[in-house]
């Protein structure tokens, strides 16, 4: 068995003491491209945020490669929810993708040329050079999400969390998005994208969890993603075709 | 203009820059509520610190006052986090009851307290110039100068220190946090200098000016870029064009002059709302109506791209066929010649090989919205931008 990247003991967390996930116990290996599924509410972002040190959990504990967050901020990188910035913010393109330098920079310290040329790497990449100097606004939704992306890529991680990346996005797109998420596990990188299209979790993904408030199963996708854990999980009665 | 007209100017602008810098972000981040709570709920404060010092002018009483604004932030929030209410409700709560305490607090004691609402609320920039700072007898300009001057440096530290902070945490607070950068930390950070700055500005220009000084400019400025350094340096030129020519609107009609800068605030804001090239009314205005012809014009290149026969391509066929009024159909004739896309000859248009590109091209983004292949007609057409 690979190692483990990413451990979650007995975690729950609450919102106003109103727990939203409870009791998660959860193991994902080094090197793996896993969806979490759920429904909308299910506790998907929560649970990232609160392996992300940004929620509070009221119990349970996470590691990352055997360590605590705090310790192992630099081998993690983050998307967040699209929603969840204000695309009006007066800024361009390249500056977004530049705040994924600012980890590595720690405090005080200002992004130089090398942050400024690995982000025009990483926005080559997701092909968005030709609007660096656009303000966010100006671009599609699917031009943000590849911002956010590459703004992830240049903080050059082991572990890449994603909330919902494909939200939005046309099919051109998510295929762009998803083979720049193969080319990282290639690389034996952990990516972990919270997902909603179950249609395509066999062909996207090699590992997934179901999630609904508790965890209701976590392992590769060819042993457990079926019906029972679908229905589970979303509650009524789910009859997926997996495609071979 | 004599010494006292001159500091008079210098005091209102400094304020003025020390309030445009944390008011830029409290803009950014929808808090301009949050300003106006402070700048009234700091009046307890203040009347505790003026027991205690004697002095308006006193660091301790400043630090006193700038505490109770940190303070009802902390109530806004732990109110807002019960549920039971939403943020403006929770402001609405919390600065009356602080502010009605500060009243309260005076009336009892005003028999020997050299202090009154009024004061607090609208300060009296005139008199700036006469409480004097001597230092071991000399006199080395107002009072109130040295006191903003010092937190203007203060805040100008702070702001070039954490720039990279305060711009990620207020963008992006989940990502801030995940890499390390407390965004409460900087949330607080700002909070207590917006206070410091509301309590050492109340005295000069009194803790309405305050908030439109905080809130106005970096309101204008917003609509004017799509840079953060950019919108700060607008909003603090406008704050100092505001605090310069509201001292002379004041001199002119010999009225307060916080009202009259709060009155060119008013205005500088109006005339950007209406004239900003990108963000403002006229140019929305005159953007969608221009949108309206291009998609007229497209209708139009259109049919004569799926109309060879002559008959369908006549100039005054048009008008009946594409049911346009004679204005429209002009208005499009025109643009469609002034961009070489069609050529008239004898009446009949047909579309030159430009138009015929055009059309498909344009017809092909609207279909797969793919936005790449036109990227460069969004220079010249409207109809492509957002
Ligand atoms: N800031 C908050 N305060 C209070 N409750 C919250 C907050 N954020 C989320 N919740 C609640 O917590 C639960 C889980 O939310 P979460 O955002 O984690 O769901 P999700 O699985 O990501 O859903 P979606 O698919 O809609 O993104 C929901 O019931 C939501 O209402
Ligand atoms: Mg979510």
């Amino acid at each position: 068995m690979n190692k483990i990247a990413v451990k979650v003991d007995d975690l729950t967390v609450a919102y106003n003491y109103k727990p939203v996930l409870w009791d998660i116990d959860l193991e994902i290996p080094e090197g793996v491209l896993m969806a979490i599924v759920g429904p909308n509410g299910a506790g998907k972002s929560t649970l990232i945020k609160s392996i992300l040190g940004i929620l509070k959990p009221i119990a349970g504990s996470v590691s990352i490669y055997g360590k605590s967050y705090k310790k192992q901020r630099s081998l993690v990188a983050y998307v967040p929810q699209k929603g969840s910035v204000d695309w009006d913010f007066p800024t361009t393109a390249l500056d977004v993708v530049m705040m994924g330098t600012y980890g590595s920079l720690g405090w005080i310290k200002r992004p130089g040329i090398k942050e400024k040329k690995s982000a025009l790497e990483a926005l080559e990449k997701v092909g968005m050079l030709p609007f660096k100097n656009r303000q966010i606004s100006q671009l599609s939704g699917g031009q943000q999400q590849r911002i956010f992306l590459a703004r992830a890529l240049v903080q050059n991680a082991s572990i890449y969390f994603m909330d919902e990346p494909f939200q939005g996005v046309d099919a051109t797109t998510e295929i762009a998005i998803i083979n720049i998420l193969k080319e990282l596990r290639k690389a034996n990188k952990t990516v972990i994208v919270v997902h909603h299209d179950l249609q395509t979790v066999p062909e996207y993904f090699d590992w997934v969890t179901f999630l609904n408030v508790k965890k209701i199963a976590t392992g590769p996708v060819k042993d457990i993603f079926n019906d029972d854990n679908l229905t589970k999980t979303y509650g009524i009665n789910y009859k997926v075709s997996i495609q071979e | 203009m004599s010494n006292a007209q001159i500091e008079i100017q210098l005091i209102a602008c400094i304020v003025a820059i020390a309030c445009a810098i944390p008011g830029t972000f409290l803009v950014l981040r929808k808090m301009a509520m949050i300003s106006d709570a402070i700048s009234h709920s700091i009046l307890p404060g203040i009347v505790v610190g003026f027991f205690i010092t004697q002095d308006l002018n006193s660091p301790l009483l400043i630090l006193l006052a700038a505490f109770t604004g940190i303070i009802t932030v902390v109530l806004v929030e732990y109110i807002q986090k019960t549920g039971l209410v939403k943020e403006d409700t929770a402001i609405g709560l919390v600065f009356p009851t602080l502010f009605s305490i500060g009243v309260i607090l005076i009336a009892k004691n005003a028999n020997d307290v050299h202090l009154d609402v009024d004061a607090v609320l609208l300060g009296e920039l005139a008199f700036a110039p006469f409480d004097r700072l001597r230092i071991s007898g000399v006199d080395v300009g107002p009072k109130s100068l040295w006191i903003i001057g010092s937190i203007l440096l203060i805040t100008l530290g702070l702001l070039i220190a954490f720039f990279k902070e305060l711009k990620i945490s207020t963008f992006d607070k989940g990502l801030a946090a995940s890499l390390g950068f407390s965004p409460i930390i900087i949330h607080y950070g700002l909070m207590t200098v917006s206070s410091i700055t509301t309590v050492g500005a109340f005295d000069a220009v009194g803790a309405i000016l305050v908030v439109a000084l905080m809130i106005a400019p970096a309101a204008s400025a917003y609509l004017l870029t799509t840079d953060l350094k950019l919108m700060i340096i607008y909003s603090i030129c406008f704050g100092v064009f505001s605090a310069i020519s509201g001292y002379w609107l004041a001199h002119g009609l010999d009225a307060s002059i916080a009202g009259s800068i709060t009155t060119m605030l008013g205005i500088l804001f109006l005339v950007i709302y209406l004239f900003a090239p990108n963000k403002g009314i006229i140019a929305i205005l005159y953007r969608e109506k221009q949108q309206r012809t291009e998609v007229s014009l497209l209708t139009f290149l259109l049919h004569l791209k799926n109309h060879k026969e002559i008959e369908e391509r006549h100039v005054n066929h048009l008008n009946e066929h594409i049911n346009w009024q004679k204005v429209r159909s002009k208005t499009v004739l025109d643009l469609a010649l002034k961009n070489n896309m069609i050529s008239i000859d004898k009446n009949i248009v047909s579309l030159t090989a430009k138009g015929d590109e055009f059309t498909s091209q344009a017809i092909d983004y609207i279909i797969t919205n793919e936005d790449t292949q036109i990227e460069d007609m969004k220079d010249d057409f409207f109809l492509f931008r957002g």
